[in-house]
């Protein structure tokens, strides 16, 4: 009994989401943009240089991007507008799980970026063919991990832009594109092929998004199985489950402090 | 004369609003790092394919690939600032107060794109530089841009020469964002996106195929970071002012059709009454 409220808020949060995409399919087109242009441009890049072998890593990579984007803007800065818009005042004074809120904004997110992401591989593979060797339980595994722990990111990110008022669109647009350049969307950024340095390799391995990108490369263009993989999910799990940890303790303490401070309730600073 | 002032208070307003949200120092240091890492994501995309690639490493490719992609970031950066002009302020409520002054909208948004124009060269010429310095360090090469007080005047030539391109292009897109009120946002991204494609940023527009290839070539975007490639890789001056006058003629015949589109856009959308719609 004491899990169905939290279920059927899960589920009316995502269903939110879902009929605010599905609703509305030009969002489809909206969301799809970026992700599939860029991946075009580093496809023809790839190809322009002789490494059409590598055409897949961009493809890839327009994929990822796509949830990518989606944490940052639907999921980091979704509190921050809810409380602009007077709604994150609402879910505090409800008896919803703000827990159950977060996850159901993660749920319905995934469900909405798929079409999208689904575009860029049609689009990357009728255009380009690359060619893949795959293992796809591991891939199933890996890319399932992979948006668990970047969206467990994301919810701590929509805790943490609490904190800001206006801020929080500079902050996402400064951590877009260096996110994606550390995480190696398109290029491997850690291991024997990255350009960086140990030390940089090793921050850049604290982003979910490397570690998924790198075991999803292994496991989707060279074969390689859960054995091999087998250390990379289980860091993007721990990655997941720490990263919800933090922003559930995250939003508890600033619920708390907004309380005191009276500024639960004000919309802009 | 008014119509300057107003130009010139527009861009006030639009360097207060890009850079006023916290220190001037910290917006600025913040403003490069997009585009710094977007040049280095490039930048190293080719590092790896050519390494792994048929073609080999070249440096004098890198530095194609560098200012390409940076001056491709750059004029994106400008080019949407007449459309988040306009829909910041019908959310806000502050662009149907201008457009019931006795100054032209259209003077407001060459105002703001210009602002941000100033406030991208710099900080598109701060990533160059530091990529330059970043990737010679990682890829342990020089890379061959041609720095003297000669070829830096002829690309701020260039840089000047593409804003009516630019301007033209954001005033067609403000055209749409009279009237949308949902997916303006997306175009941000799908100005950079077709810029990576079409202009010759990152490879030659002969890699598309006929005739976009040629449609792309003419872009008065392509032939401005042609320009500028000849005067900070190359160094072939015939080459940059042949690409550099036709970016010029074909940024101007850009921003005339472009401006009459928007023009007649504005009109319509009073008669339509969606000048201060917030919600479509």
């Amino acid at each position: 009994m004491e899990t169905r409220p939290w279920f059927r808020t899960m589920r009316a949060r995502a269903l939110v989401r879902l009929w605010s995409i599905f609703g509305e399919p030009l969002w489809v087109v909206v969301n799809m943009g970026f992700p599939v242009l860029s991946s075009l441009a580093f496809s023809l890049l790839y190809l322009s240089i002789g490494a059409g072998s590598y055409v897949g890593f961009a493809v890839l990579g327009g994929v990822m991007v796509s949830f990518w984007g989606n944490v940052l803007w639907s999921m980091a800065s979704q509190f921050n507008w809810d409380k602009q818009e007077g709604l994150f005042e609402i879910y505090l004074t409800s008896p919803a799980p703000i827990s159950a809120i977060l996850i159901g904004m993660s749920a319905g997110g995934i469900l909405a970026t798929v079409p999208s992401a689904v575009i860029v591989t049609v689009i990357g593979w009728a255009l380009f063919h690359p060619v893949v060797s795959a293992s796809w339980g591991a891939v199933a595994l890996t890319f399932g991990l992979t948006l668990a722990s970047l969206y467990a990111l994301g919810m701590t990110l929509s805790s943490l832009y609490l904190v800001y008022g206006r801020e929080a669109e500079s902050m996402n647009n400064v951590l877009q594109e260096p996110v994606s350049m550390l995480s190696g969307v398109y290029f491997p950024s850690i291991g024997q092929f990255s350009p960086f340095p140990f030390a940089l390799q090793v921050a850049a391995s604290l982003i979910p998004l490397t570690i998924g990108m790198d075991a999803l490369r292994k496991s989707l263009f060279f074969a390689e199985g859960v054995g091999a993989v087998w250390l990379d999910l289980v860091l993007l799990a721990v990655m997941a489950v720490v990263f919800l940890g933090i922003s559930e303790f995250s939003l508890r303490a600033l619920e708390r402090k907004g309380r005191r401070d009276g500024t639960i309730a004000v919309r802009i600073r | 004369m008014m119509n300057f002032r107003s130009l010139f208070a527009a861009a006030w307003m639009g360097i207060q609003h890009d850079l006023a949200w916290t220190t001037p120092a910290a917006s600025l240091l913040l403003n490069v790092v997009a585009p710094f890492a977007s040049v280095m994501t490039t930048s190293i995309i080719y590092w790896f394919g050519a390494s792994h690639g048929t073609t080999g490493f070249d440096p004098t490719h890198l530095a194609y690939i560098l200012v390409g992609a940076t001056l491709y970031a750059h004029i994106a950066a400008y080019a949407w600032v007449p459309t988040v002009a306009i829909a910041e302020g019908k959310n806000l409520a502050v662009f149907p107060h201008i457009y019931l002054t006795s100054r032209s909208t259209a003077v407001y948004l060459a105002g703001r794109a210009l602002s941000s124009f100033v406030i991208s060269t710099i900080t598109s010429m701060l990533a160059l530089a530091a990529a330059y310095f970043v990737l010679g360090v990682f890829f342990h090469t020089g890379i061959p841009l041609i720095v003297t007080p000669l070829s830096l005047a002829l690309l701020a030539v260039a840089l000047l020469v593409n804003i009516p391109g630019a301007l033209g292009l954001g005033y067609l897109l403000g055209s749409y964002s009279l009237y949308a009120s949902k997916f303006e946002w997306s175009l941000p991204g799908y100005v950079a996106g077709l810029l990576m494609v079409f202009s010759g940023a990152l490879f030659p527009p002969t890699t598309l195929p006929w005739p976009i290839s040629s449609a792309a070539a003419a872009l008065p975007y392509t032939l401005f970071i042609s320009a500028a490639r000849d005067a900070i890789i190359y160094g072939h001056l015939a080459d940059y002012a042949y690409s550099l006058l036709f970016c010029a003629v074909g940024g101007l015949i850009m921003l005339a059709v472009c401006l009459r589109i928007y023009l007649a856009a504005e009109k319509r959308a009073r008669r339509d009454g969606v000048l201060d719609r917030r919600l479509a």
